[in-house]
């Protein structure tokens, strides 16, 4: 079946819920409204209002609830409206959350969903990246599917894991892609990367909505004679260090591709894995494209100037390829 | 420094209504309500919208003190800011309330637990002098009543979570005193194995304890959430934890009693209001007169009691729990005291007025126990007393021996455990499969709201 983005996750905690009675939903409208992209639409009605649960604007209480009800052997998904007000939870879930099972022993099973990301104009508070910020918090498992079929799988895999999982959902993705989905039970497994298109010149390490302008890229540069590979990372934790050191051996080339801002980025923490894993397989220098250093502006010409674009993969490319 | 000569009176029965004027409206706990009453004016007109609250109050007395920053002189000349109090400070000691629950043998062993929280505390600020201390210590000194009392409210299927001063809730709740001491000395064998220290430990499996950070007000929408997941297994329990007078200033504070309020959840809130946060004397957290009255704005509950009278905090508590059992929602109690030290045993507490100290000594919840027990009410003897005290003694040093003699944890056992795997836990619903109820609404295929794009 054709599924969207939002419908594969949508699906995915529907089915989660019909099968395992200890998952349950909380957050800001996402009972009668349906969640603000409506993910959660038509849930209340099945699956009544004890588990389908609208709570105040607090995302502090609900990370908190969701935590503390995990504790008791449920297994709730919490969404935030959009990742941004995540920031708002911070220290429940760097502190509380990430710290329990290392610190005394207590398995949290539960999610933390919402939309994130940019290319949608909606400035400064509804489009960032904020996964660094739980990348760098041993403890938590760091998600963000870039497909349908992934999204699907993977929310699945999340509700199922026995950790804190945040699973970011690319809001650029939710309506733009669709592609066909199983109708049966599958999971993705968390921590391994997926190659999304093979190719022999340069390795592109990227994950989420810049796999998509990855594909672009490849096709035009395919046309030119440079075939690039796209290693689709899935999870950021666990990192899939093996798919990482594998291509790096086969191309030899890297161009590591992120949204969020550079400094700090993801890129830095895969150059120093390749740097471990694989730098005698190196043929030039690794090469990153990210957001720039600033938050992420609201104008459309300058939202596209922050964000990472079709033309700076295959200019990078290109001169990658010539080094 | 002059003395604030008002003093207020317990009404007859000993109970005093913050308003006044329906002090026989005023019932504690389970007839306690934050519903707006109407007021019965005469007058009519602009005040037929004036609603009253009850804030029931279950103290004999009612201090008053004010506290102000004031610049001084010391012998050189020099200036200096420190806190001066004014309020009546030569207040004679109130006898202890009379529970209306608590029977011989119960009040008994909630002294005992109190005897134990005490003498931990003893042989761990000797155990620190000693050097057996892994940074500092913090003492619940002069909580003991409320840390004990509150703890022993509780029913095993409840759960609790302690903040740094209850270390007297985790012995009432079964933990031994050598947990506490190897979390102080870092030990290999202390219920986190070395990784972190003093209360900050928990059991979700036997003794369901969530285990607090040191950020304040984290734990409040976390056992809110421990009520709900119970709640969705078809268990109303309660749920309770601790919020000091600095910590109940914290957003999350807020957050977590209203998630428990809106929900209806078993939340037992025991604000501790021991009158100062590290340095920070009350009057600089909150404006309001008494942080019970908070409850009005949340919609539940709220009582004040003596923090250093056991009884009145059993009472309390144990109300609030059968709120909390029969679903009734959660319960702020504001339990009024002092801390009788610094904020850890670093800290000379220097700045608090020395007629505090001397005001609040003379109310120390563990001697005004004592007497209660065996001088006014004759429930335990001079001789079995201090047998008791002989035997809470003893179990101290046996276990001061054992956490002593636990190693330090190895190196490397600061690896693993980050994340749970490989089987390590099995999850599975505390008290029992929810039941679910399944509408007959089908899955709903809908295009996403077109919200940004």
């Amino acid at each position: 079946m054709q599924l969207t983005y939002l419908e594969a996750i949508r699906q995915g905690i529907w089915e989660e819920m019909e099968h395992d009675p200890t998952v349950f939903c909380l957050g800001e409208d996402i009972g009668i409204y349906g969640g603000a992209f409506k993910v959660t639409d038509g849930f209340i009605d099945r699956f009544g209002t004890e588990r389908v649960i609208d709570t105040p604007i607090a995302e502090s209480a609900i990370v908190g609830a969701a935590f503390g009800a995990s504790l008791t052997g449920m297994r709730p998904v919490a969404e935030f409206q959009f990742m941004d007000f995540i920031g708002c939870a911070f220290n429940q879930i760097s502190n509380m959350v990430a710290k329990t099972h290392y610190l005394w022993g207590a398995p949290a099973p539960l999610v933390l969903r919402g939309p994130s990301g940019g290319y949608v104009h909606g400035g400064p508070f509804h489009s960032q990246n904020p996964e660094m910020w739980f990348v760098h918090n041993p403890g938590l498992k760091v998600i963000c599917p870039a497909t349908p079929y992934d999204a699907k799988g993977l929310i699945k895999a999340a509700i199922r894991d026995n950790n804190p999982c945040i699973f970011f959902e690319h809001k650029y993705l939710y309506r733009r892609i669709k592609e066909e989905v199983p109708q049966n039970d599958y999971v993705v497994p968390i921590g391994k990367a997926r190659v999304a298109r093979e190719g022999t010149d340069i390795s592109v390490i990227t994950y989420a909505a810049m796999v998509h302008i990855a594909l672009e890229a490849a096709a035009i540069l395919a046309k030119e004679g440079i075939e690039i590979e796209i290693l689709d990372l899935r999870s950021l934790v666990p990192i899939d260090r093996e798919a990482i050191a594998q291509t790096v051996k086969k191309t030899n080339k890297v161009i590591v591709l992120h949204e969020h801002s550079r400094t700090g980025g993801l890129a830095g923490e895969i150059a120093a894995i390749i740097n471990e894993e694989a730098f005698d397989d190196l043929d030039g220098p690794i090469v990153r494209i990210a957001g720039l250093d600033s938050a992420i502006p609201f104008s459309p010409p300058q939202e596209h100037h922050y964000l990472p674009k079709l033309e700076d993969l295959v200019r990078e490319s290109r001169r990658l390829k010539a080094y | 420094m002059g003395n604030n000569k008002r003093k207020s009176k317990a009404s007859s029965n000993g109970r005093n209504s913050r308003n006044g004027s329906r002090s026989t409206a005023a019932r504690v706990g389970a007839h306690a309500s934050s519903a707006p009453e109407r007021s019965s004016s005469k007058n009519g007109g602009s005040q037929q919208n004036l609603r009253t609250y009850n804030i029931p109050d279950y103290r004999l007395e009612h201090p008053q003190f004010e506290i102000r920053q004031l610049t001084g002189k010391d012998k050189q000349g020099q200036e200096h800011v420190l806190y001066e109090v004014s309020g009546d400070l030569d207040a004679p000691v109130p006898p202890i309330r009379d529970s209306k629950y608590l029977d011989q043998q119960q009040a008994i062993e909630i002294y005992r637990y109190m005897l134990l929280n005490r003498k931990m505390e003893i042989a761990l600020e000797n155990l620190y002098k000693q050097g057996k201390v892994v940074g500092g210590v913090y003492f619940g000194l002069g909580q003991e009543a409320c840390s004990c009392a509150s703890a022993y409210a509780l029913d095993k299927d409840d759960w609790f979570a302690p903040m740094i001063r209850n270390q007297g809730s985790l012995l009432v709740r079964g933990f031994r005193a050598s947990d506490t001491m190897m979390q102080y000395m870092a030990k290999a064998d202390s219920p986190t194995k070395g990784r972190d220290g003093t209360s900050h430990f928990g059991d979700i499996e036997k003794r369901n304890m969530v285990s607090p950070i040191s950020m304040l007000g984290d734990l409040i929408p976390v056992m809110s959430g421990v009520a709900l997941g119970a709640r969705l297994q078809g268990r109303n329990i309660a749920v309770m934890t601790y919020i000091g007078d600095g910590g109940q200033s914290t957003g999350v504070t807020y957050e977590g009693i209203n998630f428990a309020a809106v929900q209806n959840l078993g939340l037992v809130l025991i604000v501790e209001s021991n009158l100062w946060a590290y340095s920070t004397p009350s009057n600089m957290q909150y404006r309001c007169k008494d942080l019970a009255e908070r409850a009005i704005g949340y919609g539940i509950p709220g009582v004040i009691v003596d923090g250093t009278d056991a009884c009145q905090v059993y009472d309390a508590t144990h109300e609030a729990v059968e709120r909390a059992r029969r679903g009734q929602g959660p319960t702020l109690i504001e339990a009024k005291m002092m801390r009788m030290k610094g904020h850890a045993i670093h800290d000379a507490a220097s700045y608090v007025p020395k007629s505090m100290f001397d005001f609040w000594k003379k109310r120390d919840p563990l001697t005004r126990f004592e007497n209660y027990l065996v001088k006014e009410k004759k429930w335990l003897s001079q001789k079995d007393n201090q047998a008791l005290i002989a035997e809470v003694e003893i179990v101290i040093e046996a276990e001061r021996e054992v956490a002593v003699n636990s190693p330090m944890p190895t190196p490397e056992s600061a690896e693993g455990g980050v994340f749970c795997e490989n089987g390590c836990h099995e999850i599975k619903p505390k008290y029992g499969i929810p039941k679910v109820k399944k509408g007959t609404a089908a899955y709903k295929e809908t295009e996403a709201a077109v919200h940004l794009k």
